[in-house]
């Protein structure tokens, strides 16, 4: 993908870029989005997420591992032929640059109801993504360094709320473990829906070709999985644990609202949400960074190019213009849904049969470089 | 064509100026001593005749033969020119036998005649100008085709004193001075291993500047060195003034606030650095040395930290990092908050702020803007002044000026508390560039948190922490030993680890011997001590 001196990224730094790509804007609405589906079954919703999308992320990384010193965009035109991937890549190129606007959206919402209520979310999603498009030029090296900088400054929040909060948990909120009234299909629908929230972590796709040692990314795609979808259950578990599943569900996002109920020992702070909020920001801008560099990159292998930072700058407005689609917030979530669990068929179900291709075929990429 | 090229002025410029004295010396780069003494003279005065302060002192030796002293009054050591070099010339006893032929002349002039420790024969005459305008001494003698070069360059020289920029509770007190010679003499004397190399450049076509690499060989990596001398040897300018333009040409990244090369005025320093595997460059005229590469962590690090004992190092260095951040974020975390989040601060205090900007009728970020500017000029006012003067400006303006504006309805009290600490944060960085780039973010940071509060510090603080990711220092990356992390480094990043504790060179330096401590010795000082005169063995001894 990069050129061969740019193969630096170690296990650390793509764990961290696992991490920190996954843990983004969704932690605000997970609660609400496990607690309508499963009810007080909402830690098993998000359970049930994680392992789907356990599943989609260890057939990327297995694909990766395969093909380790090429692109996803290279590796699938050699494994179901040029004309058929390059159609499915583009899908991929357009659904990563979805996802990047709306998640530029979401969190611009969230910053304009809870801090900057006079400032149209118009200015806070373009101050995002042009800061998001600036950093994006950089090379694959520094997209790891950043990861792995940014890390604490993505764990730390929720930790620290989920810490401070479960002091006024109650385990009653949490039982029965498989929900009231529970209902298979809508416990699915819940779970497919959540594990959207982890589509990130394709991204794993990009860093293998640009890793010092290709054999441990599957270490590195399970330790960051485990880390961030524990991360995301001690969130749903402490938010129902609190509010109790009917009130979750009634939140727009429960994780802030536990922000609020939050309080620092010795009252330094008197309100945290704000400040929770913008340590958020980071963790926001890790996921931006991973889908909009994801995305400049599949166009450049794409079309053959050598660099991507053309792509950058190009991408910028009309990932933009699609942050702008859905009109109001109501719809933005609805937007998202769709658009989320329609990306599972290409980042669960697509690297699925190009690893079914690649049995039956015996496909296999060359041998990473001695290093 | 011809016709064209005169219509549109396109020809070659016809010079109409008289040719230089450089250009005299280009033209005849090959001319030679001829061995005639009147056309000798006659070229070399030719070329600086019009110098009040070029000496010609004609003489004839102890055989009579006419000979010719040239050199600049003012550049050499006239002492050692009457003492060492005209009195034995025209006192020396003739030799018995006669001395016909030109070999035998300079033979016995070098190793019989003149009394002098430097001594070396020139035929080409472009070099013997080049050697004049150095200080040195030319004896042009009829008949002898090489003119004798006399080492008596002599100019004035500061004494080494404790470096004014960089003043440690502990440690060595002498300074580098403009010298380069005194310079390497410093570093010479405290680092006498024989890997330790200076190679010498010249750099700057009028200037003449000597630049010398300075590094340990076996620690210092290959690559490193060599492409310190090349992006060195690549620039062409006609003068170096000092180190830091010097700098300018060398950095990897010329629009990064952030310095990408140390300078240091101490030669303890340079020598640690040397020893880490880095490479110091000293420049001929200025007592600041380069140290290359530089990472971010070096610029918030001092000599004490590493002569005072490694807890209270530790402490102290936290101390500076806590300054550091505060000269970076703490005006534009106050304007968010008091403009965008008043909810966050306690209740009391977020009274007795909105009671102290009652009276203010600005918005806070201009406030604290308009403040932060004033100042910027205090500090810059201070530094220009002369010191006698500096001291009672800086009193005036913070006191008066501050008290003033407060009690004008200007500026709140807290504002004025802000800027204060921010301002004292800024001092307390030991590197005046590293600063000097914090206090440019800062501002835009404030500008930030004006429009998007906390949210536009955010942006700003990753777009900063970004770029550093991003930036290198000759490869290295400038935040590390933290990312990329390297467990080895880190012990002396932001804490500052038992020297015995630290056994390598830092990794990212590659060096060719990563070892510092032999293997045995951090054994023999973790061993329990022996304690020869503990209370109660002396009495059984007895």
């Amino acid at each position: 993908m990069e050129a061969p001196r740019f193969q630096t990224v170690t296990f650390l730094e793509a764990t961290a870029t696992v991490i920190s790509t996954i843990i983004g804007v969704g932690v605000l609405a997970l609660p609400r989005i496990a607690a309508e589906a499963g009810n007080s079954g909402a830690p098993l919703v998000t359970l049930l997420g994680i392992v789907l999308s356990t599943v989609g992320l260890v057939l990327v990384t297995a694909l990766g591992m395969r093909f380790p010193r090429q692109s996803p965009v290279e590796y699938s035109e050699r494994i179901i032929g040029r004309w058929p991937a390059r159609g499915v890549s583009l899908l991929l190129v357009a659904f990563f640059a979805t996802l990047t606007g709306l998640a530029a959206r979401e969190f611009a919402e969230v910053v304009v109801t809870s801090v900057l209520p006079r400032t149209p979310v118009e200015v806070t999603a373009i101050a995002m993504l042009a800061l998001t498009a600036w950093c994006c030029r950089a090379n694959l090296t520094t997209f790891a360094y950043a990861h792995l900088f940014y890390l604490p400054f993505v764990l730390a929040p929720g930790l620290v709320i989920v810490a401070l909060s479960l002091k006024n948990a109650a385990l009653l909120n949490l039982l029965p473990v498989v929900g009231n009234h529970p209902d298979a299909g809508a416990i699915a629908a819940g779970a497919l829906t959540v594990s959207a929230l982890f589509q990130g972590s394709f991204v794993v796709a990009m860093v293998i070709p640009g890793m010092r040692r290709p054999r441990r990314a599957m270490a590195a795609s399970l330790v960051g999985i485990c880390v961030a979808g524990g991360l995301y259950l001690a969130i749903v578990i402490a938010t129902v644990g609190v509010f109790g599943a009917a009130a979750t569900a009634e939140f727009l996002w429960p994780t802030l609202e536990l922000a609020k109920t939050t309080l620092l020992p010795g009252e330094v702070l008197e309100r945290l949400d704000a400040a929770f909020l913008m340590v958020w920001v980071t963790a926001v801008f890790t996921t931006l960074y991973s889908t909009y560099a994801l995305t400049a990159r599949a166009l450049r292998d794409l079309f053959r190019l050598g660099d991507h930072s053309l792509w950058v700058t190009f991408l910028l407005p009309y990932v933009f213009l699609i942050a702008l689609v859905p009109p109001d917030i109501v719809r933005l979530y609805q937007v998202i849904e769709w658009v989320g669990r329609f990306g599972l068929w290409i980042t669960i179900g697509y690297p699925c049969l190009l690893w079914l291709v690649c049995l039956l075929g015996g496909a296999r990429g060359d041998e990473p470089h001695a290093n | 064509m011809t016709v064209w090229n005169r219509w549109f002025g396109r020809g070659p410029e016809r010079s109409s100026r008289p040719p230089t004295p450089s250009d005299i010396l280009q033209q005849k780069t090959d001319a030679k001593v001829s061995g005639r003494l009147d056309k000798d003279v006659r070229f070399l005065q030719d070329l600086f005749g019009r110098n009040d302060d070029f000496v010609i002192r004609t003489l004839q030796m102890f055989d009579s033969r006419p000979a010719c002293l040239l050199y600049f009054s003012n550049l050499v050591n006239r002492d050692v020119i009457n003492e060492h070099i005209l009195k034995p010339l025209m006192g020396a006893e003739r030799p018995r036998r006669g001395l016909r032929d030109a070999r035998g002349m300079k033979q016995f002039l070098a190793k019989r005649v003149i009394y002098y420790g430097e001594v070396h024969y020139e035929h080409r005459l472009a070099k013997v100008a080049e050697a004049l305008l150095r200080g040195e001494t030319i004896l042009l003698v009829e008949g002898l085709d090489e003119a004798l070069h006399l080492a008596t360059r002599n100019v004035v020289e500061r004494a080494v004193e404790q470096p004014e920029t960089e003043q440690v509770i502990r440690g060595g007190r002498d300074g580098f001075t403009e010298l380069l010679a005194t310079n390497v003499t410093l570093l010479r004397y405290r680092l006498q291993t024989p890997n330790f190399r200076v190679q010498m450049l010249t750099i700057g076509r009028a200037t003449k500047t000597k630049v010398g690499v300075c590094y340990v060989e076996g620690v210092a990596n290959d690559t490193l060195v060599q492409e310190v001398l090349d992006r060195l040897q690549a620039v062409d300018v006609d003068g170096v003034i000092d180190a830091g333009t010097l700098e300018q040409f060398i950095e990897d990244n010329h629009w990064s606030p952030f310095p990408q090369i140390q300078n240091t005025e101490r030669p303890d320093k340079c020598v640690a650095t040397l020893l880490e595997g880095r490479v110091v460059i000293l420049t001929d005229g200025t007592p600041f040395a380069l140290i290359v590469p530089a990472v971010f962590t070096q610029f918030y690090q001092t000599l004490d930290d590493y002569t005072e004992r490694p807890l209270m190092a530790s402490l102290i260095r936290m101390v500076r990092i806590v300054a550091l951040i505060f000269s970076l974020v703490f005006p534009s975390l106050y304007v968010s908050v008091i403009a965008f989040n008043p909810e966050l601060i306690p209740t009391k205090f977020a009274v007795a702020v909105a009671g102290g900007r009652a009276g203010v009728p600005f918005p806070a970020v201009v406030e604290v803007l308009v403040m932060e500017v004033t100042m910027e000029v205090l500090r810059e006012a201070t530094l220009r002044l002369p010191q006698q003067v500096g001291g009672a400006l800086s009193i005036v303006g913070v006191l008066v000026v501050g008290q003033a504006a407060v009690a004008a309805g200007f500026a709140s009290p807290i504002t004025v508390v802000v800027v204060a600490l921010t301002t004292i944060g800024s001092f307390a960085t030991p590197a005046y560039n590293a600063a000097v780039a914090l206090r440019i973010l800062r501002f835009v940071l404030t500008v930030l948190a004006g429009i998007w509060g906390l949210y536009g510090v955010m942006l700003g603080l990753i777009a900063i922490t970004h770029h550093m990711l991003s930036l290198r220092s000759f490869g290295v990356p400038y935040l590390s030993p933290i990312v990329p992390g390297d467990w080895q480094g880190l012990k002396d990043s932001w804490l500052r680890a038992p020297l015995w504790w630290m056994p390598r060179r830092p990794r990212h330096l590659f060096p060719q011997d990563p070892t510092r401590l032999a293997p045995d010795t951090q054994g023999v000082i973790l061993q329990r001590p022996s304690h020869p005169l503990d209370p109660v063995r002396p009495r059984r001894r007895r």
